[in-house]
């Protein structure tokens, strides 16, 4: 049976009149009527003697035209053969690289290993033609190879792949697998796991074999870990922690949470079997760092006995002011939590770049406003030159009339504010970076520009002109374009993303890079654009660690998951092994045609090229 | 003895039997009485056996045997009937057929006109020595007739049938001549005017014509465009009988190929001919029609 891959190629053969068409426009003979052709017949066929060919030469040149154009137009719909083959069928191999096969299996081995060993002999025992796709199932699916015919390349990529801290999600990994072999009905995938899963995870399908490694395993976990801060109580924090015993004997286990090199307790927890206890511990203090949990028992797997969090992580956010004096923007930043705020004298000396990457936002206040380099600008009552708006006067007596739907803009209500006078600005470049925040029947007063590396906020008037500062609106504001200019948490913050999970980076607008240092130590550099950048290499748990022009900053990956901890197989592949079919009997394979169409049609191009030739030549 | 000036032919036969033409065949059928000199009217028999007076042979009688002509004497003393044969003392009649089919428009002048103005002039010579002459024309079939005339004065009738005869239609010589001898009943003296082009059918009709007691003379015309054709490069060849279409190229090896199979095929017709004792003779359209009288008039004197 034939199959189209892209039975929309087919419309290629259209071709075919083009090729009509332009056999047609060939040069036309000169026709001449004679007596008889016979003895001219003969002549003929006294010069063909023994070149039989030129006599198919008459139209065989078109015959051959539109063989090649109907050859290539099939090659283009990708006909594919599906065939029995004694050669075996394509087989994807599935190798579960979630945190349970890290657990122990014998001396020195894991069952990651064991998983590798028998994947090693699968690429072993592949059919002489037969293909295979390497993947990986932990908390996403991905494929490490093509399907690949060479056994060497498959070897290499075996080993380098690794078990993660991440939680597997089989599911997803056997439902892609077998997207995959789709249509191949004899196709074979082989999911090396531990069976650390729940039964439904077996899709029923026949093409799936299980190959279950290890065996039972001991494990305690710390499967919860979190901090939080008590109720009206800024210096009064709680760390959570749940610790589990899966094995069938009762155990003892010492565990301890430490905040940077502090330690804030430590606890000898008695677990009956298969119990679990959970710790709320209450502390004081500043709680900013990188928390560690942990459990010092002698398990199975030693991934889950620690776990991990960062505190606070954002540094506070530092604002360079520039003003001649102003009391309400001087109190309202003041007031805003975890900002850290410098005051300075505005001078054409200052060297406006290299102050822009080391603050997170520059305010200009009243004060002439210089060229604008990369970087967060708040400007209050002035305009920068080089801006897509220009300071066109002065307008007095103005209401708010109009507002956009910025965000910026979210719960701020200015029907009360009344404004004695502002700055005209003329928008002379309204491109797609430039929101209208709200704005006067004369002119817009105030507006946020997001250029390529500039995230500026521009508000058209002396706050001390207007009642503006009186209003609920004023402190939100504020908040809120801070917020927009250099994203951050928001008050107390515990983080901490599970492993294999992407964590979204933010850094200023000017910066191009970052670098990060992951727990094994290992570096990865990240290009950044508009402000963020996503990082998705969180396979293994711990801190890691960025830096954001001078600031260090962090981030915690963890574990802590039971379902995951519960290392001994809860999936039995009972007599399912019965059906599976022998990977080389009657097989079924799909053979791609169109390599094949491609040659086919090169030779009858090439055969029509010479048989015009000598047509032109020789008849 | 010298002839009425000849009557004008009617209008229709202008182009081929002009003024000029005329004068021609007043001069020809001089130089043909000095050919002719000292030959008598009923002096030339001819090997057919008739009613005669001159004694030729004895047979076995026949059912349906002339009772006159058995040997009564021979019966008396042999007691078996006789037959006494004479040699004929007919008049001989001349059939000229015309090959009128559509390859015979080839040429430059056409072999047709060429054709006919050969049959012309053989009939005019041929009245002049007072035989009888008939004129057929033939493509795919036995076309128009005239029957045999004798009165010279039929001579511009000869004239205007030649003159609009058509000229279409495929050659079917075996169909053709097969129809002729067929419905011939004075066998005589044949002159076929043909290109001769499909030999082998040619020969099968020329055949049927010796076997109806013709004897026969072919005069093979050809124009000269098919001895040497001025033909070069790529060309589409449009049969005229057939409408078949040839690409060829034409070429210096391809042009002398073509007159090697021509000149394998003239003597293969003219080989086909000594060999049934058919008089044969070639022409061109490129040699004057008076011309070729004479020469046959000289290499064969079948025209007494």
């Amino acid at each position: 049976m034939i199959q189209l891959a892209y039975p929309l190629a087919l419309l290629s053969l259209l071709a075919i009149p083009l090729v009509l068409a332009l056999h047609l426009l060939r040069p036309r003979r000169r026709r001449v009527v004679m007596s008889t052709t016979t003895l001219w017949q003969a002549a003929l066929r006294d010069r063909e003697r023994g070149r039989g060919l030129r006599r198919l030469l008459r139209n065989f040149s078109l015959l051959l035209l539109l063989a090649s154009a109907l050859v290539l137009g099939l090659a283009l719909a990708g006909p594919e053969w599906l065939t029995r083959t004694s050669e075996g069928a394509d087989t994807v191999l599935v190798l579960d690289v979630s945190a349970s096969m890290k657990t122990r299996s014998g001396i020195g081995t894991t069952r990651f290993d064991l998983a590798l060993a028998a994947a090693a002999d699968i690429v072993d025992g592949l059919p002489r033609a037969g293909r295979m796709l390497v993947m990986t199932s932990g908390r996403k699916a991905l494929l490490r190879t093509g399907f690949e015919a060479d056994r060497g390349a498959l070897r290499r990529v075996l080993t380098q792949l690794r078990p993660g801290d991440e939680v597997g999600r089989p599911r997803e990994a056997l439902a892609l697998a077998l997207s995959l072999l789709r249509s191949r009905e004899h196709g074979r995938i082989y999911f090396l796991t531990d069976g650390a899963f729940d039964p439904d995870v077996d899709p029923g399908s026949p093409q799936v074999v299980f190959r279950v490694v290890g065996g039972p395993a001991r494990n305690v976990a710390i499967t919860r870990f979190d901090f939080r801060q008590e109720f009206a109580r800024d210096d009064r924090f709680q760390v959570l922690m749940t610790v589990r015993n899966y094995t069938d004997a009762p155990a003892v286990v010492p565990a301890s949470v430490s905040l940077d090199d502090r330690v804030l307790f430590r606890r000898s927890l008695e677990l009956a079997a298969r119990d679990e206890q959970t710790l709320v511990l209450p502390f004081t203090g500043r709680a900013f760092g990188q928390a560690v949990g942990r459990i010092d028992v002698a398990d199975d797997l030693a991934a889950d006995n620690q776990a991990f969090a960062a505190l606070n992580a954002d540094d506070p956010l530092r604002v360079l002011l520039f003003t001649r004096g102003n009391f309400y923007l001087e109190s309202v930043l003041e007031a805003l939590p975890n900002l850290e705020l410098v005051k300075r004298d505005w001078s054409p000396a200052e060297d406006i770049a290299r102050l822009a990457r080391s603050h997170d936002v520059v305010v200009f206040d009243g004060v002439a406003a210089p060229r604008l380099p990369p970087g967060n600008f708040l400007l209050v009552n002035t305009v920068a030159p080089g801006l897509p708006f220009f300071d066109a006067g002065r307008v007095a007596q103005q209401d708010i009339p109009g507002r956009g739907a910025s965000a910026l803009m979210r719960d701020v209500d200015l029907t009360a504010v009344r404004i004695d006078e502002a700055r005209r600005v003329v928008i002379n470049d309204p491109g797609p970076g430039l929101q209208r925040l709200f704005w006067s029947k004369d002119s817009d007063l105030a507006l946020a520009l997001l250029d390529d590396d500039l995230k500026l906020v521009y508000l058209g008037f002396d706050l001390a002109r207007s009642n503006f500062p009186l209003q609920a609106a004023f402190p939100l504001f504020f908040s809120q374009s801070l917020a927009w200019l250099r994203p951050r948490g928001d008050g107390f913050v515990s983080t901490h993303i599970a492993a294999g999970s992407n964590y979204s980076i933010q850094v200023p607008a000017s910066e191009k890079r970052v670098i990060v240092r992951m727990p094994s130590g290992d570096t990865e550099t990240l290009a950044v654009k508009g402000g963020s950048v996503r990082f998705a290499a969180t396979a293994d748990a711990g801190i890691y660690r960025y830096t954001v022009g001078e600031a260090a900053r962090y981030f915690a990956v963890t574990l802590t998951d039971a379902r995951e901890s519960d290392v001994n197989s809860r999936w039995a592949p009972g007599e399912r092994r019965e059906e599976i079919r022998p990977a080389n009997n009657g097989a079924q394979a799909l053979v791609p045609l169109w390599p094949h169409l491609l040659v086919l049609a090169l030779m009858l191009l090439a055969l029509e090229w010479f048989v015009w030739t000598r047509s032109r030549n020789n008849v | 003895m010298a002839m009425k000036p000849l009557n004008a032919p009617a209008a229709g036969s202008d182009f081929v039997f002009g003024d000029d033409f005329l004068r021609k065949l007043e001069r020809l059928e001089l130089l043909a009485r000095k050919i002719f000199r000292g030959l008598l009217r009923g002096e030339h028999t001819t090997s057919r056996r008739g009613r005669g007076l001159e004694f030729s042979d004895f047979r076995h009688y026949r059912p349906g045997d002339d009772f006159r002509h058995i040997d009564w004497n021979i019966y008396s003393r042999l007691d078996q009937l006789f037959l006494k044969l004479h040699a004929s003392e007919e008049d001989v009649t001349l059939h000229l057929i015309v090959d009128a089919s559509a390859s015979m428009s080839f040429g430059e002048p056409s072999k047709f006109d060429h054709a006919r103005r050969l049959a012309a002039a053989l009939a005019y010579i041929a009245l002049h020595n007072l035989d009888r002459v008939g004129v057929s024309a033939f493509a795919e079939g036995l076309g128009a007739a005239l029957p045999p005339i004798k009165a010279r004065h039929h001579m511009a009738r000869l004239l205007t049938f030649l003159g609009d005869l058509p000229c279409a239609g495929r050659t079917r010589f075996d169909t053709a001549l097969r129809a002729f001898a067929t419905r011939t009943r004075n066998p005589g003296l044949v002159i076929l005017i043909s290109d001769l082009l499909g030999a082998e059918e040619a020969q099968d009709g020329i055949e049927a014509l010796r076997r109806g007691g013709h004897d026969v003379v072919v005069i093979h015309l050809l124009a000269e465009s098919e001895i040497d054709p001025p033909l070069d490069g790529a060309l589409r060849m449009v049969d005229g009988e057939t409408g078949n279409e040839l690409d060829v190229t034409v070429d210096q090896e391809l042009r002398r190929l073509y007159q090697h199979r021509l000149e394998r095929h003239l003597q293969e017709v003219e080989s086909f001919c000594r060999r049934r004792g058919v008089e044969y003779l070639r022409a061109s359209t490129a040699i004057a029609f008076e011309d070729v009288v004479l020469k046959y008039l000289r290499q064969g004197a079948h025209l007494r």
